[in-house]
């Protein structure tokens, strides 16, 4: 059997490291029946600084913070194929802290898989990168300079990164650095603006404003991004579910009603809200910018050159939405139940297999002991 | 429920009835009943052919009452008993045949359907928009009141409509004028009312637009595009009819000692834009709307103030207010010229800066002189 491929998965603890992991791993247990190329025979290592609320079955878990200076040991020492960075944290306004974490952090990561000689770094971004601008063209190629708005931390932090790794590539051209940029991200489970924004009781829109939207479904930037592990596509490439809708279509298929301010009042309450310290990023998730000009991401290369298509619609992943969010008000305990069982099942099988393995091995030993009495 | 009893009394006893008074001297009653059920079979026929999908519940007495009933209730008192007497006076001269209420019982559901269903499926998003946000419903819920400033308003006449292709690319050079882009709208209306293709321009708006709330959504819900090479050539390559206005701003808010001369035609993005797609350019000039608003002098003070690219001082506007905004009732006339095809050209001939700017001066040139053309024909700004 081949060596086993590395792959750390940064930002274990948070939503979207824990779900890319646990696919990787299910991608390994499967094996390389499918065409899925070269997998099979991985190795999945998760980093934060905390350890993932839910256990992930089959990861080894490592407590580390990337700006760690060792971390290019870690990588040297465990041999790591492919780094899949995740771990960004959002606080809604820019803050010393999280450019800390997410800018320095990145630098310091990339640093290290460069010095290690790591193949591969796989990164999660966001087509907000591109700024939403009354001169945005009606599709922004991946090469459109980034203008994102800068008074979101995350956005901020992102449009840093982006910068980095741009000129990060040409010093490293034998490393693969694929970067993926998203669009609003909806799905059931995850935590994003959008998914804020139409959870919110009334969500407000601008009045006589009506931009074009993309989304994607959660489980589509999952099997994006491990797509983008088990494959080798350098370069920057945007992913979005086909369809491109008006916000208040989106809004409808969602099943939420839209309220219509007059932009100025809505500008004027976001800066009030925000001279007082009051908003970070709870009561308009999305920045206005966002809610009122153009921002929609060219898919041509992702059509062409990444052969990626993700498998649910703009639509498809709005109703899902949608149906979910209505089921939520009969049965919220649902998931928890069911996670619930799933991990008592997993102990249950754990003990068993454990106390298993405990009676080989007493047996094996009063085999071996047998063996030595007969010597 | 006097008027109810009514109604079923004269529903019912209406068969039998009617081909008796067919014996009857009133024949010109008969023959205008006649008339009036034919008009109605056609109407009902011709609203079958549209949506063959659609039927109606099964006709019946009670269910005509009931529904007449339901939708009294979404009337005043006053207007309802109107009604009702109204009714109850048609039915004692026992007008109808029983076909005729089937008819009637038909459009009836079919309006109320489709309205309900209009409507719902707004509020749930059922509806289909393309990829730059046309929204053809939207289109043909706003196109009356467009129609009425086109057929009615501005009397909008239109010649070499013939030059525009029945499908394929081709770019519309336009002269710009008329401080708020009416023009563009007529020009849009034009192609779609009068070509037989009822194609669909696209016209390319500038940065100022989608700034503005209601404008940014209509412009957006009407398929049009912000002016830029990389939206000019995508929609040119899907095969789509473009329009653009090279004047910009410098067109559309001249003063109205300078009507009719064209600015400068910006810096030759349209004909790269022909140039790369290998689109035909077609010259298309409008004549009446630079007199739609009369701008006397242009306050940049006040433009620099708000934001706006021009601040027009005219006639009506600002002294008036909204009603500064109502445009005169011109005459125009909207000509289409002759393709100016650039297939001869070589691929790299986009990035020909000579080339490029000769091709816009001729543009320029010819949209120049099919306006002198049509100013010379003209005897008078509001008749033609």
């Amino acid at each position: 059997m081949a060596e086993k491929k590395v792959i750390l998965v940064t930002g274990i603890a948070g939503y979207w490291g824990g779900q890319v992991a646990s696919r990787l791993i299910a991608e390994a247990e499967q094996g390389p029946d499918d065409s899925a190329g070269e997998s099979g025979d991985l190795h999945i290592i998760g980093l934060d600084i905390e350890p993932p609320k839910q256990e992930i079955k089959g990861l080894d878990f490592i407590q580390a913070d990337i700006r760690n200076p060792l971390l290019i040991d870690l990588l040297k020492s465990e041999d790591v194929h492919t780094v899949c960075h995740l771990g960004f944290i959002d606080y809604g306004r820019p803050s010393e802290a999280s450019f800390d974490i997410n800018v320095m952090g990145t630098m310091k990561l990339l640093g290290a898989c460069a010095e290690a000689g790591t193949r591969k770094v796989v990164i999660k971004s966001s087509t907000t990168v591109y700024g939403a601008s009354p001169s945005n063209p009606g599709f922004l190629t991946e090469q459109h300079p980034l203008q994102g708005n800068r008074s979101r931390g995350y956005t901020r932090d992102m449009v840093e990164i982006e910068a980095f790794c741009n000129g990060f590539r040409r010093q490293q051209p034998e490393m693969i650095l694929t970067i993926f940029r998203f669009p609003n991200i909806v799905g059931p489970t995850a935590d994003t603006p959008i998914t804020r924004f139409l959870k919110e009781p009334r969500s407000p829109v601008l009045l006589g404003f009506d931009p074009l939207m993309q989304v994607i479904h959660e489980r589509d930037v999952v099997e994006a991004l491990v797509y983008g592990v088990m494959n080798d596509h350098p370069g920057v490439f945007n992913v979005a579910a086909d369809g491109i809708l008006p916000l208040t279509k989106l809004m409808s298929l969602a099943g939420k009603l839209p309220i219509p301010v007059f932009h100025l009042f809505a500008y004027w309450g976001m800066d009030l809200l925000g001279s007082t310290g009051m908003n970070d990023g709870r009561y308009i998730p999305i920045e206005l910018d966002y809610l009122r000009y153009p921002w929609v991401a060219d898919l041509t290369r992702m059509h062409n050159e990444l052969d990626f298509i993700p498998r649910y619609t703009a639509d498809e992943t709005l109703y899902e939405f949608a149906g979910q969010q209505r089921l939520r008000h009969y049965v919220p305990e649902t998931d928890a139940l069911a996670y619930d069982e799933e991990r008592l099942h997993d102990t249950i099988e754990r003990r068993r297999r454990a106390k298993e393995r405990q009676k080989a091995n007493a047996a094996r030993m009063a085999e071996e002991d047998v063996d030595n009495e007969q010597r | 429920m006097s008027s109810d009893e009514m109604i079923e009394a004269g529903f019912d006893g209406m068969p039998g009835e009617v081909t008796e008074m067919g014996e009857e001297p009133e024949v010109t009653d008969e023959e205008l009943r006649r008339q009036l059920a034919d008009q109605l079979d056609q109407i009902v026929e011709r609203v079958k052919a549209s949506t063959p999908e659609y039927t109606p519940p099964a006709f019946s007495a009670h269910r005509l009452l009931s529904l007449i009933e339901q939708n009294l209730k979404r009337f005043s008192p006053e207007m309802s008993l109107a009604i009702l007497e109204r009714l109850r006076s048609t039915i004692g001269e026992d007008l109808f045949d029983v076909d005729t209420w089937k008819g009637i019982w038909y459009m009836v559901n079919y309006s109320l359907e489709y309205q309900g269903d209009m409507l719902k499926r707004r509020l749930t998003g059922e509806y289909e928009t393309d990829e730059w946000g046309y929204d053809p419903e939207f289109m043909e819920a706003v196109k009356p009141f467009f129609d009425f400033m086109y057929k009615t308003y501005w009397r909008v006449e239109t010649s070499g409509i013939e030059n525009i292709p029945d499908e394929g690319r081709a770019l519309l050079v336009s002269n710009h004028s008329g401080q708020l882009p009416w023009d563009g709208t007529m020009l849009g209306l034009a192609v779609y009312n009068e070509h037989p293709n009822q194609r669909l321009v696209r016209s390319l708006y500038a940065t100022w637009f989608p700034t503005l709330p209601f404008v940014s959504a209509f412009l957006t819900r009407m398929g049009q595009a912000l002016a830029t090479d990389e939206n000019g050539i995508r929609l040119l390559e899907s095969d789509e009819l473009v329009a653009v206005f090279p004047e910009g701003y410098k067109g559309v808010g001249k003063l109205y000692k300078e009507r009719y001369r064209l600015a400068r035609f910006g810096r030759g993005g349209f004909v790269r834009m022909a140039l790369t797609t290998q689109a035909p350019i077609i010259p298309v000039s409008v004549v009446g709307a630079e007199e739609t608003y009369i701008s006397l002098a242009k306050a940049d003070a006040v433009a620099k103030l708000i934001g706006f690219p021009y601040f027009p001082i005219s006639l009506t506007f600002p002294w008036l207010g909204p009603l500064g905004f109502i445009p005169l009732p011109t005459k125009w006339y909207i000509d289409f010229g002759e393709p100016i095809p650039v297939d001869s050209y070589h691929e790299g001939a986009a990035n020909n800066m000579m080339l490029v700017s000769q091709l816009a001066d001729q543009v320029r040139n010819v949209v120049q002189e099919m306006i002198f053309k049509r100013l010379a024909d003209r005897k008078s700004v509001f008749f033609g």
